[in-house]
């Protein structure tokens, strides 16, 4: 039997029997860990309001041999409850979770991710998130976890995208016109967008306009879906609630 | 050799939630011990239960009367009309009812919206609530989820489609359970508590 005590974020947490929780967290030190919140149904007092999505706190956490990790004790850092009082906000929220949850292993620790997805939330809590950070913090988590998509230069030659790039998850991104040939699957992508998620990946900071943006979603959601074999549930959340 | 009547028990028990293989059997051999009279009981419960519970087609509660029929909360003359709750599940709608203090009509939405888990708005009973406003003279509706983050967002949600309708929407108050201690409460509820103060 090991204890070890790690800052971590709560990822999703299901409800296991009469009285118990499943929690997943994002450990900082540990990466992905799910553990058994044992009473944590019913005894308000232990985990009061800690095990919701989102909240950032201190794990007490026990390991015994072959058996699901226990979490004994937290000390919730900050709840971000106050970006529950949007829906764009907890949608939004929710969706970079997931993303998390599904691009991380267990054990793995991705310390950089961590504080990046800390800083998300931090973000969207001050009401200082807006659509565009959601694209930029997606565009660092594939970085961090190995799957960085290419938008520039050419994923196969190197050379310049030009005008009528094409973009195939299963090479990593968008191609130039000149390899079109060597990517059956690609499908044409405009040269505006390829341009404005290369630049928003290297850092630069202004606002896409909807439009774009749009168009960024489907192209995220279509590489994302592909390297992990499945697309995101709360995808389709965003999309019923209105919000990208 | 365990004769096949039993393992078919057992493994219909073990499908029960929260039972495992082991309670199963246990369950099965204490149904095999009592007298006759019980298991034909249980079985006769558990077939009028299925034959004869159903939703109300209106509120989507639980219903026993004929089909096609509304349910007691929906018929009951004495409660108001103006004032509709919307309760997550049906255990909430019985504990709203226990406390004796609400006297309007009730909808059950039987589950919240869970982006993680993939459930959207169309799993739930939405649709039908909007159904139901258009025929009814309803002023206010109660959202009773709870006040964890898909209770919030389904609440938010609701309060989107219904605002529009010029319709008064409000959200149960959430704060510091009684005979609670300040020192024990998390964030989220104390800063809602503080919010949500009144006037002594
Ligand atoms: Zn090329
Ligand atoms: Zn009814």
């Amino acid at each position: 039997m090991e204890r070890f005590t790690d800052e971590a974020l709560v990822l999703s947490c299901v409800d296991y029997g009469e009285a118990d929780r499943l929690v997943t967290l994002f450990t900082r030190a540990h990466g992905r860990l799910t553990a058994f919140a044992a009473g944590a149904r019913k005894s308000k007092r232990r985990f009061a309001g800690a095990l919701e999505a989102g909240t950032w706190l201190k794990a007490q956490l026990v390991e015994r041999r072959g058996d699901t990790l226990r979490l004994d004790g937290v000390d919730v850092l900050r709840s971000y409850h106050h970006l529950r009082e949007e829906l764009p906000r907890i949608a939004r929220a929710l969706y970079s979770l997931e993303l998390c949850r599904e691009l991380l292993r267990d054990h793995e620790p991705h310390e950089a991710l961590f504080d990046a997805l800390r800083g998300y939330l931090e973000l969207l809590e001050e009401r200082q998130a807006g659509p565009t950070s959601l694209l930029k913090f997606e565009l660092d988590a594939l970085q961090h976890t190995g799957f960085r998509p290419r938008f520039a230069p050419c994923a196969l030659c190197g050379g310049p995208t030009g005008a009528r790039p094409l973009f195939d998850p299963e090479h990593g991104g968008v191609v130039c016109e000149g390899c079109a040939p060597r990517v059956p699957r690609g499908v044409p992508v405009s040269a505006s967008l390829v341009d404005a998620l290369a630049r928003l990946q290297a850092g630069e900071r202004t606002p896409l306009p909807a439009e774009l943006r749009a168009r960024a979603r489907q192209l995220l959601n279509t590489f994302i879906a592909h390297h992990l074999g499945r697309r995101l549930k709360s995808v389709d959340f965003m999309e019923q609630v209105g919000t990208d | 050799m365990t004769p096949d009547a039993l393992n078919r028990l057992v493994a219909q028990l073990a499908k029960l939630p929260g039972i495992g293989e082991k309670t199963a059997q246990r369950l099965a051999f204490h149904v095999l011990r009592s007298p006759p009279d019980f298991a034909k009981g249980l079985a006769a419960a558990l077939t009028e239960v299925v034959d004869k519970v159903r939703l109300c087609p209106r509120c989507f509660s639980l219903h026993d009367g004929p089909a096609d029929t509304r349910c007691g909360f929906c018929t009951d003359a004495r409660r108001d009309d103006k004032v509709l709750c919307v309760v997550e599940n049906i255990s909430d709608q019985l504990a709203l009812e226990r406390t004796k203090e609400f006297k309007g009509r009730y909808h059950v939405l039987h589950g919240v919206l869970s982006p993680l888990e993939g459930v959207g708005p169309d799993q739930l009973r939405i649709r039908e609530l909007l159904l139901r406003l258009e025929d009814s003279p309803i002023e206010e509706l109660i959202v009773a989820t709870n006040p964890d983050v898909e209770g919030e967002a389904t609440a938010l949600y609701l309060t989107k489609l219904l605002k529009p309708l010029g319709l008064r929407v409000t959200r149960l108050a959430q704060g510091i359970p009684m005979g609670g201690d300040l020192e024990y409460a998390d964030q989220a509820t104390l800063a809602r508590a503080l919010s949500a103060r009144r006037e002594l």
